[in-house]
């Protein structure tokens, strides 16, 4: 197809995206994304709950540590903290374990705890904002109960955020997936990488880019309708009013 | 209802009209704002990169503005200004298609399916790959990669012959040369394979040139060319000439002498082969 769009003067051919190697690096690219993605998110969540929880508790130490995780972490680029767990952590662990893992993806396991700690931070944030929704009257009526303050958190507190932080959570979860694109910088070969290899392959490089646009968008909407889902099942008849969500 | 309609149907011609009616070519583009852009690169010493005083320079750059630019200035009858913008291995033909750059001007190599996207002057520069290495690395050359971890740079052809040539070697392939670089200062990687110009330039600019090697034989042929828009021919011969008439006039020989002479930002002495092949791609007047 040869095309002239608004002055733009460049011959598309889409085949480039499913011949040769492109479909299986493509494939391989979608795969290392959501596993890097997806564990970055659990490592992010129970940091995110934990930190999150420990800002809000009446004891100052721990609301301490917590602040300066959450400020430390969130404040400082996500391309920094690639760099740091991949060029600034290695040279910290014995001689024997670095070498295993620069022989065994050093590079994925550094964009893991990048993302996920990075998101942890973040996650913190919506957690929090989350169990500061909840009246004071609820926590003051689960010490009433006898419950200890370990566990009118677990029981009661979180719970109970966790439902009102779906949407923020997921606008945070969708960021992670962006952001895995930032490890291509530390050689993790995930999806924003491999469109770029088969820009290398064929010269067509808004092929790639259109498809990598096109799956980013996919894979962030479909998360995006899975919480969706996952909201309305583990919705509180009778909590808040809720709008449009039948 | 009508009225929306048509009120649509207006804003939508509007809008088509206000988007040039025919593309215009390059020369074109040039004669109307007396602008030459080209996208090149700012950490490829000593091609294009911004220098201790802060200045964008290089040979690639050199050779635009001291040759190229001339030629279209010449031709047009009034004086051509150049302007520099970034470009990247992965942003350099998208740059040229949207119109935003006329000419990629900095390290990239003339190839058959790049020849399918973009046209390219004549090669102004030839060079292989070979593998940067710590001393005393056991690594002498692609021979002896296997199983090995080796950094390459993404956007390089040379990350294609190794994934052809030595399956078993690990690749790690890193989108810009300081992240390459600093793997291999690290042990992350064996070696990093590049250029062999452009590894002479980390070389220059690494604190301790003495601790690193260059070694093994040119396992890649890499001649660089300048690309722009394809079916330009006017642009094309234009930009051709002017590097010809430099290379004829002994031009091209004083700048390749400036950037990479003994004194030069990074020596790497011309061969009598690629001097005579530079003469040979002068076309006669």
């Amino acid at each position: 197809m040869r095309g002239r769009w608004r002055g733009v003067k460049y011959d598309f051919d889409w085949s480039v995206l499913w011949s040769g190697e492109s479909g299986g690096w493509l494939l391989q690219g979608i795969l290392t994304t959501l596993e890097i993605s997806a564990l970055a998110w659990l490592l992010a969540v129970a940091l995110g709950i934990l930190s999150g929880a420990m800002r809000t508790v009446p004891f100052a130490p721990l609301r301490a540590i917590a602040t300066f995780y959450v400020e430390f972490f969130r404040n400082v680029p996500i391309l920094v903290w690639m760099f740091f767990w991949y060029f600034g952590v290695p040279p910290l662990l014995p001689h024997a374990i670095r070498d295993w893992l620069f022989n065994h993806g050093a590079e994925f396991w550094a964009g893991m705890f990048a993302l996920g700690v990075y998101h942890g931070a973040r996650m913190s944030e919506v957690i929090r904002s989350g169990i500061q929704s909840i009246p004071k009257t609820q926590f003051e009526a689960s010490m009433a109960m006898g419950l200890t303050v370990w566990q009118a958190y677990w029981l009661v507190i979180v719970p109970v955020a966790l439902r009102l932080i779906v949407p923020p959570a997921t606008n945070e979860s969708l960021n992670l997936l962006k952001n895995s694109s930032v490890a291509l910088t530390i050689s993790v070969a995930e999806l924003t990488f491999q469109t770029r290899q088969i820009e290398t392959y064929t010269a067509k490089a808004i092929e790639a880019l259109t498809a990598g646009t096109l799956i980013y968008l996919v894979l962030c909407v479909s998360i995006a309708i899975i919480m969706a889902r996952i909201e309305r099942r583990f919705a509180i008849p009778g909590l808040i009013a809720r709008v449009g969500a039948g | 209802m009508k009225r929306m309609l048509a009120g649509l149907l207006s804003l939508a011609m509007v809008l088509s009209l206000s988007a040039p009616a025919f593309a215009e070519t390059t020369l074109e583009k040039i004669n109307r704002t007396g602008v030459l852009t080209i996208g090149t690169r700012t950490g490829s010493p000593p091609f294009a990169f911004v220098n201790k005083q802060n200045e964008w320079v290089g040979f690639s750059i050199d050779l635009v503005e001291q040759a190229i630019a001339p030629a279209i200035s010449k031709k047009l009858g009034k004086p051509v200004k150049v302007e520099k913008k970034e470009s990247t291995p992965a942003t350099r033909i998208p740059l040229l298609a949207s119109n935003a750059v006329d000419l990629i001007a900095g390290t990239m190599t003339d190839t058959r399916p790049r020849r399918e996207s973009v046209d390219f002057t004549l090669t102004f520069f030839v060079t292989g790959a070979q593998f940067l290495v710590k001393k005393g690395s056991p690594i002498k050359g692609i021979q002896n990669i296997a199983g090995k971890r080796i950094a390459a740079q993404q956007g390089s052809t040379n990350e294609r012959i190794i994934r052809e040539r030595v399956p078993t070697a690990q690749l790690r392939v890193f989108p810009d040369q300081p992240g390459a670089f600093q793997a291999l200062a690290q042990g992350q990687v064996d070696a990093y394979t590049n250029d062999g110009v452009q590894l002479a330039g980390l070389i220059a600019k690494a604190p301790n040139p003495a601790d690193w090697h260059i070694v093994g034989d040119f396992y890649s042929y890499e001649p660089y060319g300048m690309a722009m828009r394809k079916n330009e021919s006017d642009f094309r011969n234009l930009a051709n000439n002017g590097l010809m008439e430099a290379i004829e006039s002994g031009k091209y020989f004083e700048l390749y002498d400036k950037w990479f002479g003994p004194k030069g930002e990074v020596p790497y002495p011309l061969t009598t082969e690629n001097k005579r092949f530079m003469e040979l791609q002068v076309v006669p007047k």
